[in-house]
């Protein structure tokens, strides 16, 4: 592979795993739910797009947006125990959850192909590009639906909404108290989490043209979750910049391999322990990440304004 | 499948689960945060059990115990680094539980660096396994359930017999008094670290010695474990043993069930044989844990 | 306004609410008072739809609302605040008083994305109206430092501020003067009276202060034991029998 083509391959899985940092960073550090399910969203979005393309041979637009439409319902469906479940339990059961649609993945061949996954998934618009620019327009793609994504979660966290989720993160009686319908302001969270996690799940099934239950593991999401440690929880900004960092740093640590003399089974341990440093250190020394939240500041107009 | 060999099966499972439930409970309870990387301490203890006893020739009994004691004094050593200095700091659990995420997935990497990710087992001599009642079970597998009970016996002992027992359980019940009481509630978390990774590492040798030992095992016993502890009930030790029993009835009925009585509707349809795929058998532990934390969080038995 | 009737909770063997009645008139303020233990925030608890009952009936505005969620209730004009002043930490004091503001447009992800419009005049508004308040409750300067900076105090003054710009038709008040200096306490009660006087509402306030009790309660009730012992004026409570023995017993 050409140094380009591995730099545009490079910057595609970043854009995917912003999406998939983002979303999480909208459950975590906005609403406040610990989600240690998060691959599952990734997995079903993939799994929804590439089936309905190969399996029936509907246009692909329409395959992503069932992804993204199937994932945010999955979101619903992990919302509803939020209600009775304190954050830690909820935590273990949507790590649960994910494993055990990764296990129906790999079990239901007759559905999903088993351990063979999904092969020969087509790509969006592949007839109109050549084969060496085809990648550079998918990059344009996955650089827009980022851009987009940004814009709109950005949207959203700046509104009535917004705000009522980060308080429900912090001192949810008070909101309750001040008449917010928690549970369905944590629904409606959730679910757009999942739009964003499935359409990610997407862009990654078509664009690698084979997807099999080995890509959604549960250290997915531990790397997700690296992500907005290490970037920052609850600014948009800071998921995309750890979904950078922690891709980086997974590239760079393949090359050390060439020049230092350990195995790649070596350096592929090595790199999970450095993530799970990070991890470590991070919360115990700046929980914030390195893009902080910013504070809201009003101003009032000058009464010469007035 | 015959009954007795179910029975006997979940009986093996359910000793390697509940020495490993029964840590995780007592930590859950007593520090609020459930430890992600408990599982991995126990993996680490099993292999340092193995390099002693199969690597350096050492007595399996006296190669668990070094192990056991190498690992209880590594948990005190991350709760002193990491943990404690979390707790004084007054973070929410939440923070804690992310934490030992990183912690289990850092050793789990740095048990695979040192020992590879190849699978060790242990090379015993294959004897004629014996015949009870029409299951099959050999040796090694009767130890292992006696080894279980021996434990479990042992732990109620040291709940109901000793000072330390004693001040845990007051530790568990009301924390505030506890210390105005003058209990040492720093020495007694030591000691909690100390033997909740020492049963551990029982629990874990003995999942070694019947199946296989490798990195990721960690993981793969996290869920069922977590699994018995909930369902047993947070904070209680018996809880934990009586989840874990249930839990490895549950694993070995529901593949030994044939869905195609039920299915079949009573002569409606006629299906052939329908059985769960042996490939979800993870899946049991994973879907009993999210109906426990649906219906009962709070689990059968209530804390002490 | 409210009327409780025979209200029982009880947490296991413990009777923390015995068959208690009470009531509130609309306009006016009701003081809660009692040793400690005695169940008055529990009753509180349960009013405001965070305890569960075990028997009773709660009318609000005439319509039943035992059994409701917090947020149900706190929807159909019923706030409170809490004993331990709550406030997110990283919210300004101004982000709190927008917080608390009802029926604001932009509340779920699709308005937030598509109604832009109609979201920005509301706000503009809410401002407004938080500014106004945050003036009277003399915590303007503060508007925009972090709710988690502020002193318990003002903590107190914030969460006043709050439940104002919720604009309920009744509030309850856990010990809003607890831990508060005393110039602040005479701060806080002057704001309280001024409110209620100017928009017609009803205060249930727990308090341990009979000097605030006297200075704007209506009427009182004690509680001792989960039980109603005696109700009556602030003079008339103040010398009943069995509300001294309450007390002095409990000394």
């Amino acid at each position: 592979m050409t140094i380009v083509n591995f730099i545009i391959y490079f910057m595609i899985m970043v854009g995917i795993y912003a999406l998939l940092s983002m979303s999480l960073n909208f459950q975590v550090g906005y609403a406040g739910l610990i989600n240690f399910g998060q691959v599952v969203f990734f997995c079903i979005g993939a799994y929804t797009s590439s089936l309905l393309a190969t399996k029936t041979g509907l246009p692909l637009l329409f395959c992503f947006l069932s992804a993204m439409i199937v994932s945010g319902f999955f979101g619903y469906v992990m919302s509803i125990p939020t209600k009775s479940l304190k954050s830690d339990y909820w935590a273990i059961a949507t790590l649960a959850a994910a494993e055990v649609i990764r296990l129906v993945a790999l079990n239901e061949g007759w559905l999903t192909g088993g351990p063979f996954g999904v092969m020969s998934i087509p790509q969006p618009l592949q007839s109109l590009f050549s084969m060496e620019n085809y990648p550079l327009f998918y990059l344009l793609l996955v650089a827009m639906c980022v851009v987009g994504v940004y814009f709109c979660l950005t949207l959203i966290t700046d509104s009535p909404f917004g705000r009522d989720l980060k308080a429900i993160r912090e001192e949810e009686d008070l909101c309750l108290s001040l008449g917010k319908n928690t549970r369905a302001l944590k629904l409606q969270a959730m679910i757009v989490a999942g739009m964003v996690g499935g359409l990610a799940g997407a862009l990654f099934a078509h664009y690698i043209t084979y997807i099999s239950p080995e890509n959604f593991w549960p250290i997915e999401t531990f790397l997700m979750w690296a992500m907005i440690i290490v970037g920052g929880r609850g600014n948009h900004a800071g998921a995309i910049l750890g979904a950078a960092l922690i891709q980086l740093f997974n590239v760079s640590t393949r090359f050390i391999g060439a020049y230092v003399a350990l195995g790649s089974d070596s350096m592929a341990s090595l790199r999970m322990i450095i993530i799970g440093l990070l991890i470590i250190i991070f919360v115990s020394y700046r929980p914030e990440g390195l893009i902080k939240e910013k504070k809201k500041v009003y101003h009032l107009r000058t009464s010469q304004e007035e | 499948m015959e009954i007795s060999q179910i029975i006997v099966n979940s009986l093996i499972r359910a000793s390697e689960l509940s020495l490993l439930a029964i840590g995780l409970t007592m930590v859950f309870d007593i520090l609020k945060f459930a430890n992600f990387a408990h599982a991995d301490y126990a993996v680490l203890g099993s292999f340092l059990t193995y390099s002693f006893n199969q690597g350096l020739g050492i007595p399996l009994l006296v190669a668990i115990v070094i192990a056991a004691i190498l690992t209880g004094v590594f948990g005190i050593g991350i709760d002193k680094i990491l943990f404690k200095r979390l707790r004084t700091m007054g973070v929410q659990p939440v923070s804690l539980m992310i934490v030992s995420m990183g912690v289990a997935i850092a050793l789990r990497n740095i048990l695979r660096l040192i020992w590879s990710s190849r699978t060790k087992t242990y090379h015993i001599a294959i004897k004629q396994p014996f015949e009870i009642l029409g299951a099959r079970i050999t040796a090694l597998q009767l130890e292992i359930i006696f080894a279980g009970l021996l434990s479990m016996v042992a732990f109620h002992l040291l709940l109901h017999r000793t000072t330390f027992g004693k001040a845990l359980r007051a530790i568990s019940d009301n924390r505030a008094l506890a210390s105005a009481c003058a209990i040492d509630s720093e020495k007694m978390i030591k000691w909690m670290w100390f033997i909740a990774s020492a049963y551990g590492v029982i629990g874990g040798t003995m999942i070694a010695m019947e199946h296989v030992l490798y990195p990721r095992l960690g993981f793969d016993i996290l869920i069922p474990i977590f699994c018995a502890a909930i369902l047993g009930g947070i904070g209680n030790p018996y809880g934990a043993m009586l989840g874990a029993l249930i839990l490895a009835f549950a694993e070995n009925i529901a593949l030994a069930l044939d869905l195609k009585w039920l299915l079949n509707l009573g002569g409606l349809f006629h299906f052939e044989s329908i059985q769960l795929n042996t490939g979800y058998k993870p899946a049991v532990s994973f879907v009993i844990l999210i109906f426990v934390l649906l219906l009962k969080p709070t689990g059968i038995l209530r804390k002490e | 306004m409210l009327k409780v009737k025979n209200l029982q909770k009880n947490f296991g063997n413990l009777r923390a609410l015995d068959n208690v009645s009470l009531e509130v008139e609309g306009n006016s303020v009701v003081g809660l008072i009692g040793p400690n233990g005695s169940g008055k925030s529990t009753l509180f608890n349960v009013v405001s739809g965070f305890y569960e009952k075990d028997r009773g009936e709660i009318y609000f505005k005439g319509e039943r609302i035992d059994g409701l969620t917090p947020d149900a209730i706190a929807k159909k004009g019923l706030c409170r605040t809490f004993q331990i002043a709550k406030a997110p930490e990283k919210f300004t004091v101004l982000e709190n008083m927008l917080l608390a503001a009802e029926r604001q447009v932009g509340e779920n992800p699709f308005a937030a994305l598509f109604a832009r419009r109609r979201i920005n005049p509301v706000e503009k508004k809410n401002v407004e109206r938080a500014i106004e308040l945050l003036e009277i409750l003399q915590l303007i300067d503060l508007k925009n430092e972090y709710a988690g900076d502020l002193s318990g105090g003002q903590k107190k003054l914030l969460s006043l501020g709050r439940i104002f710009m919720r604009n309920p038709d009744m509030i309850l008040l856990d010990e809003p003067t607890a831990g508060v200096n005393p110039t602040l306490t005479m701060q806080l009660i002057k704001v309280i009276r001024e409110l209620q006087k100017k928009e017609h509402k009803s205060v249930l306030i727990i308090e341990h202060s009979m000097k605030v009790i006297s200075s704007i309660c209506d009427k009182v009730f004690v509680l001792n034991f989960g039980q109603v012992i005696a109700e009556g004026t602030p003079d008339e409570i103040q010398q009943n029998d069995k509300v001294l023995d309450a007390y002095l017993g409990c000394a």
